[in-house]
């Protein structure tokens, strides 16, 4: 730039003004603007960057966005009549901003950087497993979207600048595409690829059987969910599954977490950053339940007020506003939901449980849809349920001795003992799960209305979030909470 | 930088070696019609830049061969043409009005004000200081129409929004490009804390000028005038110019303090009829049946006051405290005390014929509203101003600025350290002001039982969602230190009368160190349970904070250089004309280091405020742009017998941030003025109508982008819980990952065009003892670069692109009048008035582009709204009647969000003036007023919520809503009813569904801006003193405001996002202050 103070002077007015333009035109100036590459950034990313991003992003959603909804409406847990946050999950007021957070991490956080690991692997052989995961993590998410949402953007969605207004799908198509999206992860899964993922896969560290697993487990969980609404694609479905000779999970798909700051569990964090205020307690609708059965259960899944207590001291649902100051029970650490106690930091995130898997095959068999025994699956389920609450040792005298451990003969009884032992399997680590369970087979049968309702109906879904409405042109307009989803029949 | 700083100082030890005399200079006084000396009038030899000022007494001296021509003029005063001759006295006539003044135009060239085809105002530094505002911004406001100032507090080193015919862009600047002594003044807005909702104001940039050292500002309204300045010209421009030497025969010397004491302006009517607690249930009467135990709640919704004696509080060591049940009124004003400021500026001026200089230094030390010394501002300042003839046609200037700021703010909004935000939602009986005493064991945190046991873990007063302000206050600490330099070195060259070049370099840099202490802590309540059982404060309602230690460093410079060359030439008898090319690099680069602990964790020992005290991995983030335009720009101006004008301009960018294929964009202006008075000379009408004007001009102004947002690219993981933070970061248990950011890239970005028309018209009466100016205009921006909000299932938040068209149309108007003018009285009135129509004409593809807000409240552009409009659920209404539930009597919201109006006001006024005395009495005032504005009050929103806003007072037993009506039909059908049985509870209303949309009011107002009473000593009674002048002086600014019924709450100018386009947005914002005090200045 030294040429622009030496320019002599007696030159004329108008040669010096064209001067100064060629010189600014040259080639030196154009070096001296090229200087708008973003030094802060990447340009670009690899899978295996990518791939923890998209699981922390399920992390998020399932072990944060969704735990108190999933576990208020499932009557696990109501809200604390010394604090305030939940309250307007017991009241059934719901607002469009509510969901926000929870559309942003199911779209932008986990959906986006998946589809775009995806689109990275394409035409690279040694990311093919990658490509797999993402496809089976993406029908993963969508579920989650549509199970919550109902019609949720699917084929236009996660196209970024090429459509910022994308359609809503109808759930029966996005369920279409959640079987294809599986099918699309299972051809391409092979426990024998050298070149799968590591530690950088933070739910099976790269076993890619364990995958296999998980795709089938999920596929079976979306079949059924079609119970009600279409029974024949459900029973095609789950028969052409098992005619694969599938493996199912049997331990947790899980997203574990340490103390370390930022890599705690997710509903933890929040908590912490809510003042450590105890927001939930003890639902006497579960609690009833457990003493009904002396589920030793209960005393994994929540603290005594005082160490001497003999029972779970509970609060009916929603009753908060009548309770002011009394000290309920909180849900342990083993399901995060102690926020002054640090072991909650530790508590894992749930994706698909094993004993889940078991009833899942247990209400198979039930069905009549396909062969085995869904007498030994039922107890399997809740053995495997003991085991991730920690007390192995005490299934066998729950199985021997609790009235919902008896698996009864007809198969409507059948399918509700099924759902019913899912329901206490999910306590607390798997709530929305539970709480869909209860929304497609109407079990458990003693779920009862909030106290806190105040005339309004029972959710059924959630509302699309206020950054929808204000941010996309297709919006189809707000569901109310109380209609139910397509496959809610 | 280091080299840069280096290169300005010896630059100026060099100019004042050389300023030596050659000849002997001739002495002069400069007085005004009264014989009351002319200080600051401008002597220059006719036709070459040589020349001098007077000093305060009048005096000059000046080298120059007797006979040649002077020309003396002054700010305020008409200009004389006299010989040179030694002891020369001069009259200069005064003006009552400034229209044919010299003003200084874009690119600091001086123009007589007749001569512009555009608006442009001067402000006068007796104008500016009038008040003594701390901010120099803030003191423009209702000094010129079309000028919009939001000052947030008022208080030192808060934000002002300075926005010129109601800005041009959607998410980007707004602001009035500021320039001081030719260079571009960074104006950054400067909010700190986690988010709008809990923001921390370390106020705005531009506010670091001292207005001690302001002489004159100079206010392009619009475009025209700034074109020469390139992109930023779209939002028009400040031309600031601070003092200069005076070349008389001593130095100068002016000592200034101004003593300011501060106090709240403005808070929220409360309700004083119920007390602490809330309703349990409905007695069988009808009656409301309340809880008056719950002490750990911070509900104002309890029983009614009985005046009794009750006990109150926690039970420790088996005892409560004991006070009446009654209201204290002002228990939320008194907690605040009186704010203390005191401002001194010294400033010597000096200088010969050949150079001349001013030296100011400044300091400013507040201490604010909040109790103790916890809130504190401190700003040191130093300037020099210099010039010098070289000889051999050359010449110089150098200006140099240094400011150094120390402060503390108090955290606002929903904070963990926001005192403001308990304070509202402390119960109507509770005596917050008078317990400050944290060692008490009933309102402290950490005390001393009666054994003398220190109960570290313990606190005795309040609750985990009201934590005592004063232990905020005391703990939460935001520092704030900026080191900031401005300079700039002019040489010029002067080989021929007619030519000029002139090279300038500029520099504005600073640094901004931010230290966020959030400390450490765990108390649960010290109540012993002797009181009941359960304890009346549950063992669960803990006070905890995992603590946390955060630094961010901003380094921000811009450096400029311009090369000018001006021709001027005069063509024939009646015609001149000049040329002007010109050429300008401008170099930004800013750099941001944001460190924290971990955010999850804190930290591991209290009170050690320090990274290596992190509990888990300490979060560290950089961020470094770079921008680079070249530009090479001409202005032509002709003028024809004093009486014709015409100018154009061309300016061509290069810019970085655009595409390198599609990196120039060119933009030309045209302005003509036509003094029709000419016609009309000796005609007689010009008795009566001295000075007529009638101009014109059309301009387009082109803007690049922000660096960076061609492409959309990836960053380190990190996935926000919500809106209360809780973060999931990577490293994941050391395993790296990288999430694609938010915002969505355009790799074919344009530049942003406004194109601007005006005319307008200035008249002068009586020898301008009348004035009168108007301008209407219409501007256009299209292309408008936005971060738009894009459907979140996209992927993506927001994309950047080129949308829509934004519009102002407008009228502004000024009067100036001289009613009185006598030997020993004389009064000046003035009066503005603005009214600017903002539309967002067209927003293809965009539902709305949203600018702010919150949950449940968003400020957004919409196609046929004006900017910044409010949108939100509201209660349903039907033709005036609010509907109701026929269930629970309460009001039905809307089933979606509405618009309910914009932040910017309809029309904006001012009325001021200046009575005199003998001239030594003066009494200046300044009313303004914005009216038809709406602003969101949170401050609302949470006293509503806890029962202690006025309108939560009256009846609270289940009551009808007024004139409410019920639907009986269908939601699709509906027909509606007089509701005469459906009862709501208030206590219910309020903190159940109170919607957002309700917390949006009138933020009209009229305030009483500034009040001065000035006494300045007579001559005679200095005589024997050192004191060439003395004067004294009581003022205040932002002194009383009034507002519509509607607003009970605060002051509608507050904001919580500093001065940026989120406006009209008081999430429990710091109240504003008054500020009265006095002044004291003498000279030696």
């Amino acid at each position: 730039m030294q040429l622009f103070m030496t320019i002599p002077i007696n030159i004329k007015r108008s040669a010096l003004f064209a001067g100064l333009a060629v010189l600014l035109l040259g080639t030196g100036c154009k070096k001296f603007l090229d200087v708008n590459q973003d030094p802060n950034n990447l340009s670009n990313a690899q899978p295996a960057q990518q791939l923890p991003t998209v699981q922390a992003g399920i992390g998020v959603v399932v072990g944060d966005d969704l735990y108190p909804f999933g576990n208020i409406w499932s009557q696990y847990f109501t809200q604390s009549a010394i604090a305030s946050q939940y309250k307007t999950i017991d009241q059934y007021l719901q607002t469009n901003n509510d969901f926000n957070y929870m559309w942003g991490h199911i779209y932008q956080t986990a959906l986006v950087n998946d589809q775009l690991m995806i689109a990275n692997t394409i035409g690279n052989p040694g990311l093919i497993q990658y490509q797999a995961i993402g496809y089976v993590l993406k029908a993963y998410t969508l579920q989650l979207a549509t199970d919550a949402f109902g019609d949720v953007p699917s084929t236009e969605a996660l196209q970024g600048s090429v459509n910022k207004n994308p359609a809503y799908d109808a759930q029966q198509i996005v369920y279409d595409s959640i079987f294809n999206y599986i099918e699309k992860a299972k051809s391409l899964m092979n426990p024998a690829d050298p070149s799968a993922p590591g530690s950088d896969d933070l739910i099976f560290n790269g076993d890619m059987a364990s995958w296999i697993a998980f795709a089938n487990t999920l596929e079976l969980r979306a079949y059924l969910r079609l119970s009600q609404v279409d029974p024949a694609t459900a029973e095609a479905g789950v028969k052409a599954l098992y005619a694969t000779n599938p493996t199912f999970l049997t331990a947790d798909a899980e997203m574990t977490y340490t103390s370390t700051g930022g890599n705690q569990n997710p509903f933890y964090i929040k908590a912490v950053s809510l003042g450590k205020a105890v927001n939930l307690a003890a639902s006497s609708t579960v609690v009833t339940q457990f003493e009904r059965n002396s589920d030793p259960r209960q005393w994994a899944l929540f603290e005594k007020v005082k160490a001497t207590d003999d029972t779970i001291t509970d609060l009916v649902q929603g009753t908060y506003a009548q309770n002011t100051n009394k000290v309920t029970s909180k849900p342990s650490p083993l399901v995060g939901g102690d926020p002054q106690n640090a072991a909650s930091a530790l508590a894992p995130v749930i994706l698909i449980g094993a004993a889940e898997s078991k009833f899942l095959q247990a209400e198979a068999v039930a069905r009549g849809w396909v062969t085995g025994s869904a007498s030994s699956l039922f107890t399997a389920g809740i053995n495997a349920s003991f085991a991730t609450d920690g007390i192995p040792d005490s299934a066998a005298n729950y199985i021997s001795n609790a009235p919902d451990a008896v698996f009864p003969a007809s198969q409507a009884d059948q399918i509700k003992a099924i759902i019913t032992q899912k329901y206490y399997a999910m306590c607390g680590s798997q709530g929305f799960e539970a709480w869909t369970e209860w929304r497609r087979t109407g079990y458990p049968t003693f779920l009862v209305l909030s106290a806190a309702n105040g005339g309004r109906g029972v959710p059924l879904r959630f509302l699309y979030p206020q950054s929808e409405l204000t941010g996309n042109l297709k919006y189809p307009g707000t569901v109310p909470e109380t209609t139910p989803v397509w496959w809610d029949k | 930088m280091r080299r840069k700083l280096l290169l300005l100082v010896s630059s100026m030890a060099f100019l004042f070696a050389i300023a030596n005399a050659q000849t002997p200079p001739i002495k002069g006084t400069v007085k005004n019609e009264k014989g009351n000396p002319v200080p600051a009038a401008t002597i220059k030899i006719k036709g070459t830049n040589t020349g001098t000022q007077t000093d305060d007494a009048g005096n000059f001296t000046l080298t120059v061969a007797p006979g040649r021509t002077l020309s003396v003029s002054a700010v305020g005063y008409g200009t004389s043409d006299v010989k040179a001759q030694d002891n020369l006295q001069i009259t200069l006539k005064e003006k009552s009005s400034d229209l044919t003044e010299v003003v200084v135009t874009a690119n600091s060239i001086k123009r007589e004000q007749r001569s512009l085809g555009y608006s442009a105002t001067t402000i006068k530094a007796s104008e500016l200081t009038q008040g003594q505002s701390p901010s120099a911004l803030t003191s423009l406001s209702g000094r010129v129409a079309g000028l919009n100032v939001t000052s947030s507090t008022g208080a030192p080193g808060g934000s002002t929004r300075v926005v010129l015919r109601g800005g041009s862009s959607i998410t980007g600047n707004n602001q009035a490009l500021l320039v001081v002594d030719g260079i571009p003044y960074a104006n950054n807005d400067n909010f700190g804390g986690p988010n709008n909702l809990s923001a921390v104001n370390f106020g705005n940039r531009g506010n670091d000028l001292n207005p001690d050292d302001i002489a004159s500002v100079t206010v392009l309204t619009g475009p025209a005038g700034a074109a020469l300045y390139g992109s930023r010209a779209s939002n028009g421009a400040l031309i600031i110019t601070t003092k200069s030497g005076s070349s008389g025969r001593k130095a100068e010397i002016t000592f200034n303090t101004q003593n300011t004491f501060s106090s709240v302006l403005k808070i929220p009517d409360f309700q004083n009829e119920y007390g602490i607690g809330y309703y349990d249930g409905v007695n069988s009467d009808g009656t409301l049946h309340y809880n008056t135990q719950d002490w750990g709640d911070n509900f104002s919704w309890g029983a009614p006051f009985t005046g009794q004696v009750l006990p109150w509080g926690q039970t420790i060591d088996g005892k409560q405290l004991t006070k009446p049940y009654s209201a204290l009124k002002n228990n939320v004003r008194d907690f605040f005390s009186t704010g203390f400021t005191t401002a001194n500026n010294i400033s010597i001026s000096s200088g010969n014929d050949r150079s001349s200089y001013y030296l100011g230094l400044n300091s400013l030390n507040s201490n604010g509203i909040y109790p103790t010394d916890v809130d504190t501002y401190n700003r040191y300042g130093v300037r020099f101003n210099g010039k010098a003839n070289l000889g051999n046609n050359f010449y110089s200037a150098v200006t140099f600025n240094y400011i150094h700021i120390h402060s503390n703010q108090i955290g606002g909004g929903q904070g963990g350290g926001s005192a403001l935000i308990n304070l509202y939602q402390t119960p109507r009986d509770i005596p917050i002001d008078k317990m400050g005493d944290l060692n008490n064991k009933y309102y402290g945190y950490g005390y001393t039982d009666n054994s003398g046991v220190y109960h570290g873990d313990k606190y005795g007063f309040y609750n985990q969602f009201a934590p005592s302000p004063w232990f905020l206050i005391k703990n939460y600490k935001n520092y704030d230190d900026v080191d900031r330099i401005t300079g700039g070195i002019t040489l010029g060259y002067k080989p021929v009368s007619w030519l000029d070049v002139q090279e300038r370099v500029t520099e504005d840099y600073f640094t901004d160190r931010r230290r966020l202490l959030t400390p450490k802590y765990n108390f649960a309540p010290a109540d012993d349970g002797t009181n009941g059982n359960p304890p009346a404060y549950s063992s669960g309602n803990i006070v905890t904070s995992n603590g946390g230690y955060e630094e961010d460093v901003y380094n921000v410079g811009e450096m400029n250089h311009d090369l000018t060359i001006t021709a001027k030439h005069d063509l024939g008898n009646d015609f001149t004309g000049s040329l002007m090319v010109g050429n300008n690099v401008r170099l930004n680069n800013n750099n941001f280091t944001q460190t924290s602990t971990n955010q999850s964790s804190g930290l591991v020992v209290p009170d050690w405020y320090n990274f290596g005290n992190s509990n888990g991995p300490v979060l560290a983030k950089n961020t470094r742009q770079v921008q680079r335009r070249v530009a090479v720009y001409a202005g032509l101006d002709l003028s024809w017998k004093q009486m014709l004008y015409l100018g154009a301009t061309a300016r061509n960018d290069w810019s970085s941030t655009l595409p390198v294929n599609a990196n120039s964009f060119f933009y030309p202006s045209v302005n003509a003025a036509w003094i029709f008075t000419e016609l009309l000379k000796g005609s007689g009408i010009d008795n009566i109508l001295n000075y007529g004007k009638l101009r014109a001009n059309w301009s387009r102004v082109g803007n690049d982008a922000g660096p960076y947002l061609l492409n959309t690219t990836y960053g380190q993981t990190s996935i926000a819980g919500g809106f209360a933070g809780g973060n999931t970061i990577f490293p994941f248990n050391g395993v790296p990952g990288l999430a694609i950011n938010n915002l969505l890239g355009d790799p074919t970005i344009k530049p942003e065009i406004t194109t601007s028309e005006e005319i307008g018209m200035e008249l002068g009466f009586l020898n301008n003892r009348l004035s009168f100016s108007a301008n209407v205009y219409k501007e256009r921006h299209k292309n408008l670069i936005v971060q738009s909000n894009v459907a979140p299932a996209s992927g993506y938040t927001f994309a950047t692109v080129n949308a829509g068209v934004e519009e102002n149309k407008g009228v502004e108007l000024s009067l100036r009048g001289t009613p009185v003018k006598t030997q020993h009285f004389g009064l000046e009135l003035f009066a503005t008035y603005t009214k600017n129509n903002n539309k967002i004409i067209s927003l293809p593809n965009h539902a709305q582009i949203v600018i702010g807000g919150f949950n449940g409240m968003a400020i957004v552009a919409q196609e046929g709204k004006p900017l910044g409009e409010f949108y939100a659920v509201d209660n349903q209404t039907e033709n005036g009647h609010t509907v109701v539930s026929s269930k629970d009597g309460m009001p039905v919201p809307t089933t979606s969000a509405v618009y309910l109006g914009s932040y910017q006001p309809k029309w904006q006024g001012s009325f001021g003036g200046t009575l005199s005395y003998n001239n030594s009495w003066s009494l200046a005032f300044l009313f303004t007023t914005k009216q038809g504005g709406v602003y969101f009050s949170q401050t609302k929103g949470i006293s509503d919520f806890v029962g202690t806003a006025a309108e939560t007072g009256g009846v609270r037993d289940p009551q009808i809503w007024a004139n409410s009506v019920i639907n009986t039909g269908t939601a699709t059908q509906p027909v509606y009813q007089p509701n005469t049985t459906a009862k709501y509870i208030k206590q219910d209303y309020f903190t159940g569904i109170l919607p957002a949309g309700q917390n949006i009011i009138d933020g009209s107002f009229v305030k009483l801006s500034s009040l001065e009473l000035d006494y300045q000593l007579p001559a005679n009674t200095l005589g024997k003193t050192p004191f060439g002048r003395a004067s004294i002086g009581l003022y205040g600014n932002n002194l009383f405001i009034w507002t519509p019924k509607a607003n009970k709450y605060v002051d509608p100018e507050m904001n919580s996002s500093g001065s940026g386009n989120e406006q009209g947005f008081d999430f429990v914002a710091q109240p504003s202050v008054r500020n009265y005090g006095v002044n004291v200045k003498v000279t030696f």
